[in-house]
Parts: C-alpha cells; sequence; structure tokens
C-alpha cells in the first residue's frame, strides 16, 4: 500500500516557522539556502520520497528492509565511527531505521492506520533535519553491510535517504557546486580546470617525464578508435602530478603508448551522483559514455579514484546498454601488464616500509583486492598490511563524498578518521599508497591534524619511481 | 474446562494459527517475489551476481565471519543455538510429531526426548542471553521497540510451559495448564509471523537479491522523478 506518488506536488503547503538558519543550525555542512525547501518540509520529504519509490527500483528493498530488521546493532561494531562515539545515534541500524520508518509509518497500510488511530503524524521537520545530518555522518563505506546477518545494505539507504533528501535542497553546497560546475558549467568538470590549463599540464608532465626518465611519453588526447579512453579524478591534473606520470610511463613501458586517450570534451571521472542523486549519476556517466562513443574507444579507463571507477563500473551498462563500453580500472590494468611481462620492476626499488589501504568503491566487493599488493610487493622491499585490510578495510573517514566538504574536515579526521588514524599510525610506514582521490586528500589531512609523520602517494606514484627501464 | 481449552487450542486453534501464519508468509513472498521481478525487468542492467547473492547468503547461514570475530561471536553463537532449538524443536519433537501426525496427517521424524530437552534448554539459555545483551548493550537497547522486547518473552514463555508440560512432575503448576499456555503462546506467535519482524523467516532468502536488485537502477528514473516534483528542466 502506498501514497500516490505519481500526483503533482501540492501547491498548498503549511507556512512553517522553519528559517533557513534554523536548518544550517542543524547541520554540520553548508547548504545553499535559497534551494531550501522549508515549506511543509516532512509533506514535501514524503512526496519526494514516494516519487523515487515510484520511478526507480528502491521500493522492493525498501519494503524487505522494513519488514526485516531486528536491531540488533551487530553491525555496531563495525562501524568506525561507532567504535570511536559509542553514540547509540552512529549504529548503521539506527541510521538506517530512521528512513525505514518513515516507509512503514507512511507507505505501509498498516503505518497509515496506526498513524490514524494515533492521530498523530510521524515524519516531523525534526526527524527530517536529523536524516538530513546523520545520513552526512555516515561514509557509506558499507563495512557494516559485511557484518548484517539479516543481509541490510546500509549504505544503499544512506544513498537513498541523501537522493531524497538532495530533492530538498539538504545536501552539501560543496558537492552541489562542483556538479553544477561538471554538467552546466564552462569547464564540464568538478574542479572547474579549463581544458587549456588541462592540455598545458599534460604537456608539462611529459617535459618532466623526459627530463626524469629520458623518454618520450605523450598523454594522447582526442585520439579516435583507441583501447582505452581514461577518466581520472579530474583533481589529479592540479594535486596528483606523479600519478598521471605514472599511468603514462605505464602505458609507454607496456608498449600501449598508441592504445590510449584522454577526450577533450569531457574528462573528469568524478561522479558526486554516487553520493546522493541518482540523476546526478545517470547524467554524468552518460558524459563519460558519450565521450568514449565520440572517440569510438573500445573500454572506458578510470585513474585512480575509487568512487569514479565503482561508478562507471556499476552503472555503464545500467545507462549506457548493454552494447556500452567495459569498464577497467587502471590497476586492473598496470597488473594485467605486469603479469604478461610488459612491464618490470626493479625489486627492491622502494625501501622505505610502505602500506596500501584499500579505498571502499573498489575493495569491499574484492574487486581490486589482491592485485595492487602484488605489484607492490614486487618493487617494495618493506611492505607491511594494515589491520584489518582488503574488503573488510577501514574506511579513510572522508568516504561518501564527505571529503568534498571542507567544513566536515574537524568531524572527518576527529571522528569519522579516528580509527584510521591509529591503524595508520600502528604500521609505521613512510608511504602510504592510496589509490584514490579522496582517500588521499583525507588521508593527508588525518596525517597533519593527527601528527603522522606519513606521505601519502597513489600506487602510480611509486610504481613511476619503481619501474625498470632497462 | 480445561481439558476443552486444550482440545481447543490443540486442533481449531492451532489450525486457524498456521493457516494465519501460512497465508500471511505465501502474501509476503508473493509480494516481495513479484517486486523483485518487476524491479529486474525494470534494471537497465539486469545481471544478478547469483554465485556472490548465495554466497553471502550462505555465508549467514553458517556465519562463520562472525563466529570468527571474538566481539560478536557469543551473539552470533547463542543466535544459532537459539535458532537451531526453534526451527527443529517445534518440527521433530516426539509430542509434536504426533500432532502433525494426529492434526494434519503429516508424517515428520522423531528425535529423541533427551535431544528435544537439550535443544529446548539450550534454545531457552541462548534466548536469555541474547535478550540480556540486547539489555545491557546501550545501542542495542536504543534500538529496540516493543516487539524486540515482546517476542522474545512471548517465545520464552512458550519453550518454558513446553518443557513444563514435557517435564510434569518438576511444574509448579498444573501440567494441563503449562499446556494450554504453551498451545495459546505458540499460536499468538504464529500469527505475529508475518505481521512482525518474525517475517524473516521467509524474507531472509530473498534480501541478498533485493539488495543487488536494489543497486540495479531504473535509467531514465531520476528524471521522472524530477518531472513528478514538477522539476523538469530545473538546474543542479
Amino acid at each position: 500500500m502506498t501514497t500516490t506518488a505519481d500526483a503533482p506536488p501540492s501547491q498548498s503547503f503549511h507556512r512553517s516557522k522553519l528559517t533557513a538558519d534554523d536548518v544550517q543550525r542543524r547541520l554540520r555542512y553548508i547548504v545553499e539556502k535559497d534551494r531550501l525547501v522549508l515549506d511543509d518540509l516532512p509533506r514535501r520529504f514524503l512526496e519526494t520520497f514516494a516519487a523515487i519509490l515510484t520511478h526507480s527500483n528502491y521500493r522492493q528493498v525498501v519494503d524487505n528492509y522494513a519488514r526485516i530488521t531486528a536491531r540488533c546493532a551487530n553491525c555496531a561494531p563495525s562501524c568506525q565511527i561507532y567504535q570511536h562515539t559509542h553514540a547509540p545515534h552512529d549504529v548503521p541500524c539506527y541510521r538506517s531505521n530512521l528512513l525505514l520508518e518513515v516507509y512503514r509509518r507512511h507507505f505501509t497500510m498498516r503505518g497509515l492506520i496506526t498513524t490514524r488511530l494515533l492521530g498523530q503524524e510521524y515524519l516531523t521537520e525534526d526527524r527530517v533535519l536529523e536524516m538530513a545530518s546523520t545520513f552526512y555522518d555516515c561514509t557509506a563505506c558499507r563495512r557494516c553491510t559485511l557484518d548484517c546477518p539479516l543481509g541490510l545494505d546500509h549504505g544503499l539507504i544512506t544513498h537513498l535517504g541523501r537522493y531524497v533528501l538532495s530533492e530538498l535542497g539538504l545536501v552539501p553546497r560543496a558537492l552541489v557546486i562542483s556538479v553544477r560546475e561538471q554538467l552546466e558549467g564552462a569547464t564540464h568538470n568538478t574542479s572547474a580546470i579549463p581544458l587549456p590549463a588541462i592540455l598545458d599540464t599534460i604537456e608539462f608532465l611529459g617535459e618532466e617525464i623526459r627530463d626524469e626518465k629520458h623518454r618520450e611519453v605523450q598523454f594522447p588526447v582526442d585520439q579516435p578508435k583507441r583501447d582505452f579512453v581514461f577518466f581520472p579524478a579530474v583533481s589529479d591534473y592540479l594535486m596528483e602530478a606523479e600519478t598521471l606520470m605514472g599511468i603514462a610511463l605505464t602505458m609507454h613501458v607496456a608498449g600501449d603508448q598508441d592504445r590510449w586517450t584522454i577526450g577533450s570534451q569531457y574528462f573528469d571521472g568524478i561522479n558526486y551522483g554516487l553520493f546522493y542523486s541518482d540523476w546526478i549519476l545517470e547524467r554524468v556517466l552518460q558524459a563519460e559514455l558519450d565521450e568514449a562513443r565520440r572517440l569510438e574507444a573500445t573500454n572506458i579507463l578510470i585513474g585512480e579514484c575509487g568512487h569514479a571507477s565503482r561508478s562507471a563500473k556499476a552503472f555503464a551498462k545500467t545507462f549506457g546498454g548493454a552494447d556500452a563500453p567495459p569498464v577497467v580500472h587502471i590497476i586492473e590494468y598496470t597488473y594485467r601488464a605486469y603479469k604478461e611481462g610488459r612491464i618490470r620492476f626493479r625489486p627492491g626499488a622502494i625501501t622505505e616500509r610502505v602500506t596500501y589501504h584499500d579505498p571502499c568503491n573498489i575493495a569491499r566487493t574484492g574487486w581490486v583486492v589482491d592485485q595492487p599488493r602484488e605489484l607492490l610487493r614486487a618493487f617494495c622491499s618493506d611492505y607491511v598490511e594494515m589491520t584489518p585490510h582488503g574488503a573488510d578495510n577501514l574506511c579513510c573517514g572522508g568516504g561518501g563524498g564527505t571529503v568534498s566538504v571542507d567544513e566536515l574536515r574537524p568531524y572527518r579526521t576527529g571522528v569519522t578518521g579516528a580509527r584510521k588514524a591509529e591503524q595508520l599510525r600502528a604500521t609505521g610506514a613512510k608511504y602510504i599508497v592510496a589509490p584514490c582521490a579522496n582517500c588521499k586528500k583525507q588521508l593527508r589531512e588525518l596525517c597533519e591534524d593527527h601528527g603522522l609523520d606519513m606521505q601519502v602517494v597513489g600506487l602510480h606514484d611509486l610504481i613511476y619511481r619503481a619501474l625498470d627501464l632497462e | 474446562m480445561l481439558d476443552a481449552w486444550i482440545d481447543l487450542a490443540r486442533g481449531p486453534l492451532l489450525r486457524l494459527a498456521l493457516l494465519v501464519m501460512l497465508l500471511g508468509l505465501l502474501r509476503v513472498i508473493a509480494l516481495q517475489v513479484y517486486e523483485l521481478v518487476v524491479a529486474w525487468r525494470r534494471a537497465g542492467d539486469q545481471y544478478v551476481p547469483w554465485r556472490i547473492v548465495w554466497r553471502r547468503l550462505a555465508g549467514w547461514i553458517v556465519p562463520w565471519r562472525a563466529l570468527r570475530d571474538g566481539r560478536r561471536a557469543p551473539y552470533s553463537a547463542a543466535s544459532i543455538v537459539f535458532h537451531a532449538g526453534i526451527i527443529l524443536v517445534p518440527l521433530f519433537f516426539a509430542g509434536h510429531v504426533a500432532i502433525w501426525r494426529s492434526e494434519f496427517g503429516v508424517t515428520l521424524p522423531a528425535f529423541s526426548h533427551a535431544t528435544a530437552d537439550v535443544l529446548s534448554l539450550a534454545a531457552v539459555a541462548a534466548l536469555v542471553w541474547l535478550l540480556a545483551a540486547r539489555a545491557a548493550n546501550p545501542a542495542r537497547r536504543h534500538l529496540s521497540g516493543l516487539q524486540d522486547w515482546m517476542l522474545p518473552v512471548g517465545l520464552l514463555v512458550c519453550l518454558g510451559a513446553g518443557l513444563l508440560t514435557s517435564h510434569p512432575q518438576l511444574s509448579p503448576f498444573d501440567a494441563r495448564a503449562a499446556y494450554l499456555v504453551h498451545l495459546l503462546t505458540a499460536e499468538a506467535l504464529l500469527v505475529f509471523v508475518p505481521l512482525s519482524k518474525l517475517q524473516h523467516m521467509a524474507l531472509f532468502w530473498t534480501t541478498q537479491a533485493s539488495t543487488e536488485l536494489g543497486w540495479r537502477f531504473t535509467p531514465g528514473a531520476g528524471m521522472r522523478v524530477r518531472a513528478t516534483l514538477g522539476k523538469e528542466g530545473q538546474g543542479v
């Protein structure tokens, strides 16, 4: 039994006393105040939720979860936020239950009867704002999902909750501004880097490689019919030069210089839609697919970025159809080249202690776990693991897009990343290898805020130093 | 008088309770399967990694991961013992087998009285432990609703009364009264199965597939949501 989801939104809402300042005071992140829905917030929430349930595939899963959740809190020990705060409201199941209870009370016959009998509406402004707050406390790392006896994916509920809230303007301004530039701005990327600046950067990187490695390495642009069209997190062009140099040099040494290209029309792998909105997820991915088709590329190659990889891998066929180009992660590519003997490393090239951080979006499902370790062991003489690691890894603390929200930094490094900081410290490593733009930013801030004398690098940063060029 | 009530509880009421449970669960399963098929048909990518789905499911039927984790092992072990008791004893205890045969014409193998006692006592102990764990853990306590307390209490009464029924020499009450309480609480629990979280006995088997299909999005759904909300053409 559901509410009428296809009805157009009502034009006559209750006038609320809620102000944009009230909303802002409840949230750790800054919202765009002029985009906030303030009038009759609970009713607008329900209309949005109903519309999403009607048009999407969430209904069956929400209905299932709402029926069976046992509220056993077995997920609590696996949540690094709960591990730090020990607050009941930080239990993943509690957070999910906020949305599931809205479904039970407002979208099921039993809930509607109960609400009528009790004569009170369940969903209040306060409850909406609690969700707006707590769904951005969660990093959507999905570690708790491994420990739910009934198989609930709290990451999915966090995504859905954020999706509903985003349609009410309850979404971090930082994410919205980036996506607006990516989809509607002149530069078509989240960092607002103009194409000429990108071209200058890659020309400079090529010169750097020539100076340092004495190899003529190209960053091909707009080459048609290549095997790979490359989408890194666009911020790598500004922040992670060595990662990009490592990738280009790997391609070169593997003999694949003429098999890849960067697109000039669209070159940003970042997809914040994965964190808060399905229509944004689809539009960003369509932009990637359009560029791959324009260039007639066989595969989409994603750089060192966890969420960019997952959003492309998991949804390319969803939004691009069965003939969408396959998605390859750069570590998969490099690993294959290594196993095929097309690249070699200098054993012991890195003598300092190295540890590897598993980005949740590529490791939680076991997709990219063993490959980077085998690569690292090939050239690191002192490689150590964190505990836990692999699919069971701890999140960097900045997942789910929260790392892009600067005002969340005290929370990210003080709460969500606190366990990660302990884990890093215990390794005694000099280098933390984190093949993800978001993880790198968060881990660097963690190191700063926790006084850790460690250097955060990408996997291809070290590969750049370790490749055997003889 | 008591015997008449027992006859009523053992016969028509038991049939009614089982019927309510079975029909309720059938409805739940039918709705879930229908929703899953709809979701699969609407999914842009209809690939479902069944091997992963089955592996995860199997991983919770025998939860090795949880049993290896020191923090979760006691809760998981108690949960296994509890589930073993409440699934096996109602089906295969000789006294119950006799009821299945006499009332429903169904013949099931029966295990010994001693086995039933061990399983039942272990289930009671596990249930008490689980209840205590819920009460003692602030997170669990905070999360718990009415049914999280009432269902275990109901089960405890049912299991306790069942043990007293099969060991009348130990019972401080009239064995027939204990039997009636056992029957009535069991029937109440059966009726509550499709109305409470006990639905997981049917839906547990579909949840992993449900989650996978939850992540299989529908192309264009986001824009249709925007259109429904009157936001067509609006920017980011």
